[in-house]
């Protein structure tokens, strides 16, 4: 019997997390790498209502992992579901998505079946026949690739972005699902979850942003960081700055990206009239592309830029905002 | 109530790295400091202390160098420390701290355990789940709030995308604190004067070596991460760049 | 709307008693406390019945860390610490022996090396160390004697008994920018002491603050000052030799500045650069760190660093004035040891065993008034007494006339030296008087338009990224962090000045003397010259540059929050 990886999907709010399509395809490149086959699990109250999405997918199978106890989720109630499932099909990798929620079981989960999991990791290697899973370390400065010492299961999780959603490849055939009833005793769940709320956030986390605009010095003054902000509203992205905006107190001190504010990863970075001082870049380096506009040429910012746009912020950003809009509304 | 909150010394924040001769781990002549989402644990532990009494007791593992953690704390008001010192601690994985943080607390009578959401170094965010588990306790991860009630306590769960959740649970109970909610306390002179006559209590590798075993991960390879970055120039008219660039947002960097 | 920082008043203050305060962990503070420690060891070894405690000796660090913002080349002349520690070379952190000297006279394209190493510059038998490593070891056996070195706390202003002085207030902490107390804020302790010891480093604060009040300079020269600014280096093997010394002279410097460089070999291919420019040089415009980045270019020095990686940056003033400009160091409950006094050797470029000597002088002077319980001025005046009769004295006499020969130029500065070498450091008479060095600032007005003769070391430097650098840059290697919501503890004590006179006269010549980029003017069109002062606090590596230098006085530097500051590891 071939080895099997077997993706664990997540859903949230009546809906598969989107984030689950960039795991399957993580799932498929290592399945893709290896020749192992790739299967998915769907955890919930009523998960086979979300199987049929993922077996539209390439994957050999689809399990609808299922159990009352399962809704609301609890760690004591999908660590019990998953490790029954894992025990019986015995794949050889157990591939999530680093949600909170993942975070919130997975290391219960390896541990109460004797194993590690590699958590946060933003690629894979297959090299002479062994898997190596490679992540960040202090906060990005130095990146270490990871191997498993155990027997199988191995545990993995995948950093959001790590992986394209978009590129999980779709089955020919609508792979089968299994449902399986998670046997979760009476007792085993003991964490009582109220039901989820939205609130205003206090602070703003730059860290958790998947898009960031930021401005710096180039914006000139604090009545036009509206133009950003626009920008950022369009994109659905934070709004973030250098220094010198927040020292002045232009944007709030939790907005300041850079050696004495936050340093960030973002799926993608738009610097806007931020020259690029070392105080600066040491705080989104890390970010998987830069976008930079300035209208200095030697502006440090564009060393590290994957787009470099040499211009007037004030006369490149509305339009850009406009064609975003555009888009958006058009489809 | 008794709270054990668990601290790690991490390199700090903006010190340059640089990997030692074998490329497995980073050189130890850098500065260190607190790992800061565990500043955050402790600072909520003596406030749950100022609330409702009981003691705070502060546990970390690693080199001598790592006692200056336990010491900071003692200063701004936990009780006493255990120290499970030894270099060795330092190459252990998350799964092996944990068991020798459980070997070495196996006769006290924690409520709570407190662990930061993750550390600055590794990143990693399992020690604490992992030790719910060894101890068989329930746990919560990224805890904003929490507050104690006749069943147990009631905990303010972050999620993403600006949602919360709160939760009822029994004690005792292991919880990951989030950072940056609330200010953290000086440590004042007299605090520091005091911290000198606190207890520390040293455990060797021996004491608990029984109860880890192997690593079951490795780090193959530590490097810097090289980016090829190839700056790719947009130009033309603003009209002309705007296309340009949401063509890429849209096609390329699937943002839009 | 600046705020700036001071005590915040009408607060309760918690109240601790003290037998000694010693201010600063520098070498000068360590070797005091270390001392202190030693005699009182002694004592109880011999008298069980009669303990002395130490329990109530504390010293105060603002840094974070022990030797966090220990800066210097540094050479240790090891005469004082030998005194303290006789076994010290088999467990200080000590990178190398000196085995080659060489003074280089520099201009921009060669370099003469001088036949004869002046012996004020002979430094066989002295080590080149890190001073930020060596007052980590120090201080490291400081706290193993048992004495409490309170990290992360600054002495914010002195206390008083009528014309005693009483104690130490340390830094209210949690006080945000608007000067209000934030949800943490933890007032600064009043520190009750029999003495206080100041060993704050050139341009103490509290020494300020206690010469101030009592006018102890009245007698004095004027104190002058150089800045250092230093860079670590690492180079590729074989560039240079550990305890290999080069001073060298002119360039990029003019006869109308006073300065020079030193290049030391540490070990493990680490280099120690760095260039100290007198702080009464004529042109407001001129950058002390964009001196540093010219000198580089020179091939002496690119050729040695080609390959290498710049790994840090700082910078501190230093005290120039000799014999002359030192204060009474001792009165009614304090005393003042090495560069706060002002102990410092500027012909041999040498502080460090002068201020550990210091240290050691008020340790013993300290202790007998611990024994007799006796603090008042007369006890503590051993300690100015021990000072003039020891070699401290004797070797900043032969030098005390050194830096004021050179307030007419260099030439001149050249001839009195010389003249002061075979009159043991007389010169033309016994005292030469000296001027503050901010009074030989010129206005703009007076000065070429272009900069003429020192153009090249006017304005901030632009750096090519790998081997020279811009001030920012450079500054980021300092490692400098304060909590960012703070009042600025760069007391401005009118800002009309800057706005409105010092744009026209000098142009505003913070921007450049600061080696931080903590000052700054930018567009303000309500301003009368359209520009207004901006500061960045948290930028500061606590040199004190801006204290000594600005032409008008109006700048008071005092402690930040305790904890920030810069991260000097292996300076």
């Amino acid at each position: 019997m071939p080895d099997t990886i077997l993706v664990v999907v997540e859903q949230r709010e009546g809906k598969l997390n989107r984030v689950s399509w960039e795991t399957i395809t993580a799932g498929q490149a290592v399945a893709a790498a290896t020749g192992w086959t790739l299967e998915a699990a769907v955890v919930g109250g009523t998960a086979s209502t979300f199987a049929a999405e993922v077996a539209a997918k390439k994957v050999a199978k689809v399990y609808a992992v299922e159990s009352p106890k399962l809704e609301p989720y609890t760690p004591d109630a999908f660590a019990a579901a998953l490790k029954q499932l894992i025990t019986a099909k015995q794949p050889k990798l157990v591939l999530m998505p680093h949600t909170y929620q993942v975070r919130d079981f997975v290391p219960k989960l390896a541990t109460a079946m004797g194993r590690a999991v590699i958590s946060d990791c933003i690629g894979f290697k297959h090299e002479n026949g062994k898997l190596l899973f490679t992540r960040q370390m202090f906060q990005g400065k130095l990146a270490a690739d990871v191997s498993f010492a155990s027997d199988a299961p191995w545990f993995a999780t995948f950093q959001n972005g790590a992986f394209r959603g978009d590129k999980a490849e779709a089955g020919t055939a609508v792979a089968p699902v299994e449902t399986v009833n998670a046997d979760i005793a009476d007792g085993v769940v003991r964490n009582k979850p109220q039901e989820v709320f939205k609130e205003a956030k206090q602070a703003v986390d730059l860290t958790q942003a998947e898009v960031i605009v930021a401005v710096g010095r180039g914006i000139k003054e604090q009545k036009n960081i509206v133009i950003a902000q626009q920008l950022a509203d369009a994109l659905g992205a934070d709004l973030a700055a250098s220094r010198p905006i927040c020292d002045n107190g232009w944007l709030p001190m939790d907005r300041q990206i850079g050696s004495s504010g936050q340093t960030v990863a973002p799926k993608l970075y738009l610097a806007l009239g931020i020259s690029g001082a070392i105080q600066h870049i040491v705080g989104m380096k890390g970010a998987r592309t830069i976008i930079a506009v300035n209208k200095d040429t030697e502006a440090p910012i564009f060393e590290i830029a994957d787009y470099a746009i040499v211009g007037n912020l004030f006369d490149i950003v509305p339009p850009l905002t406009e064609e975003v809009k555009k888009v958006k509304a058009g489809g | 109530m008794k709270i054990l909150v668990c601290m790690k010394q991490v390199p700090q924040k903006d010190a340059p790295l640089k990997l030692n001769e074998t490329a497995a781990w980073i050189r130890e002549d850098v500065s260190y400091e607190v790992n800061e989402p565990d500043a955050f644990a402790l600072e909520e532990a003596l406030r749950q202390k100022e609330k409702h009494t009981g003691e705070v007791v502060v546990i970390t593992s690693g080199p001598a160098r790592s006692q200056q953690v336990l010491r900071e704390a003692l200063a701004k008001g936990a009780d006493r420390a255990i120290h499970l010192e030894d270099n060795a601690f330092v190459g252990l994985d998350a799964l092996n701290t944990a068991k020798a943080f459980a070997a070495a607390i196996k006769d006290e009578k924690f409520d709570l355990i407190f662990t930061g959401l993750q550390s600055d170094d590794y990143g990693y965010a399992q020690t604490g789940v992992i030790l719910a588990e060894l101890l068989g306790w329930p746990h919560a991860t990224i805890i904003m709030h929490l507050e104690k009630n006749d069943s147990g306590i009631r905990v303010k769960r972050e999620l993403e995308a600006g949602f919360f959740q709160f939760v009822d649970m029994p004690l005792p109970a292991v919880l990951t604190i989030q950072s940056g909610i609330n200010k953290l306390r000086y440590a004042t002179l007299i605090g520091i004067k005091q911290a000198k006559n606190k207890p520390i209590r040293k455990v060797a590798m021996a004491e608990v070596q029984s109860a880890i075993g192997e690593n079951l991960q490795k780090i193959e390879h530590l490097y810097v991460p090289q980016k090829t970055k190839k700056t790719e120039h947009i130009e033309g008219s603003p009209a002309e760049i705007a296309k340009k660039l949401v063509d890429k947002l849209r096609n390329e960097l699937r943002v839009l | 709307m600046l705020i700036f920082r001071k005590p915040i008043p009408g607060v309760e203050r918690p109240q601790m008693p003290a037998d000694v305060v010693i201010v600063g962990g520098g070498p000068a503070g360590m070797a005091c406390a270390l001392r202190l420690s030693q005699l009182i060891d002694a004592h109880n070894s011999a008298h069980p019945d009669l303990q002395m405690t130490k329990e109530n000796i504390y010293v105060l660090e603002k840094a974070r860390e022990i030797g966090q913002h220990c800066l210097s080349g540094a050479l240790l002349d090891p005469r004082s610490i030998r005194e303290l520690l006789p076994e010290f070379e088999k467990e200080a952190p000590l990178d190398a022996k000196v085995e080659k000297e060489a003074v280089y006279f520099l201009t921009q394209k060669s370099k003469f090396k001088l036949p004869i190493t002046p012996p004020p510059l002979r430094d066989h038998g002295n080590y080149v160390i890190s001073l930020n490593r060596f007052v980590k070891w120090l201080g490291g056996k400081v706290e193993e004697t048992g004495i409490t070195i309170f990290t992360g706390f600054a002495g914010s202003e002195l206390l008083f008994d009528g014309n005693r002085v009483s104690g130490v207030r340390t830094d209210d902490k949690g006080v945000d920018k608007e000067g209000h107390q934030k949800s943490n804020f933890e007032p600064g302790y009043d520190l009750n002491a029999k003495v206080v010891i100041l060993a704050e480093g050139p341009r103490g604060s509290l020494t300020k603050q206690l010469v101030s009040k009592f006018d102890l300079a009245k007698d004095a020269n004027p104190q002058t000052y150089g800045v250092g600014i230093k860079e670590l280096w690492e180079v590729p093997s074989g560039r240079i030799t550990p305890g290999e010394v080069i001073y060298t002279l002119g360039w990029p410097l003019t006869t109308k500045e006073y300065g020079g460089a030193w290049i030391y070999g540490g070990k493990d291919n680490v280099v120690s650069l760095g260039f100290v420019t007198g702080l009464d040089y004529p042109d407001p415009r001129l950058d002390p760190q964009r001196v540093l980045q010219e000198f580089k270019k020179h091939p002496l020095v690119s050729e040695l660093l080609a390959g290498g990686k710049m790994i840090r940056y700082g910078a501190k003033s230093m005290p120039y004035g000799g014999w002359w400009a030192i204060p009474p160091v001792a009165g009614d409950g304090w005393m003042i040891l090495g560069d706060s006094a002002g102990f410092l050797n500027s012909a041999r470029l040498k502080g460090i065993h002068l201020a550990i000597k210091s240290g050691m002088l008020a340790a013993e002077t300290a202790f007998e008034a611990m024994k007799k319980d006796d603090f008042s001025a007369a006890s503590l005046s051993q300690y100015q007494k021990k000072v003039d009769s020891s070699w401290i004295k004797n070797e900043l006499w032969k030098v005390r006339n050194m830096h004021q020969g050179f307030e007419q130029g260099m030439y001149a500065g050249m001839f009195h030296t010389a003249l002061q070498m075979i009159t043991g450091g007389r010169g033309l008479r016994n005292r030469y008087p000296a001027h503050a060095g901010h009074e030989h600032m010129r206005k703009l007005a007076e000065l070429p338009a272009d900069g003429g003769a020192e153009a090249h070391i006017i304005g901030p430097a632009k750096g090519d990224g790998k081997l020279t650098f811009d001030k920012l840059t450079d500054l980021y290697h300092s490692g400098t962090k304060h909590e960012e919501d703070q009042p600025s503890h760069l007391v401005i004590h009118d800002t009309n000045i800057c706005n409105e006179r010092c744009v026209k006269e000098y142009g505003s010549p913070c921007q450049n003397f600061c080696p931080a980029n903590v000052y700054e003017m930018v567009d303000d069109a309500t301003q009368p010259n359209g520009k207004r002062i901006s500061l960045n606090p948290s930028n500061c590596v606590h040199c004190k540059t801006c204290d000594i230098a600005d032409p008008y006085q109006i700048i008071t530097w005092v402690p930040p929050e305790g904890g920030g500051g810069p991260n000097y590891d292996g300076m």
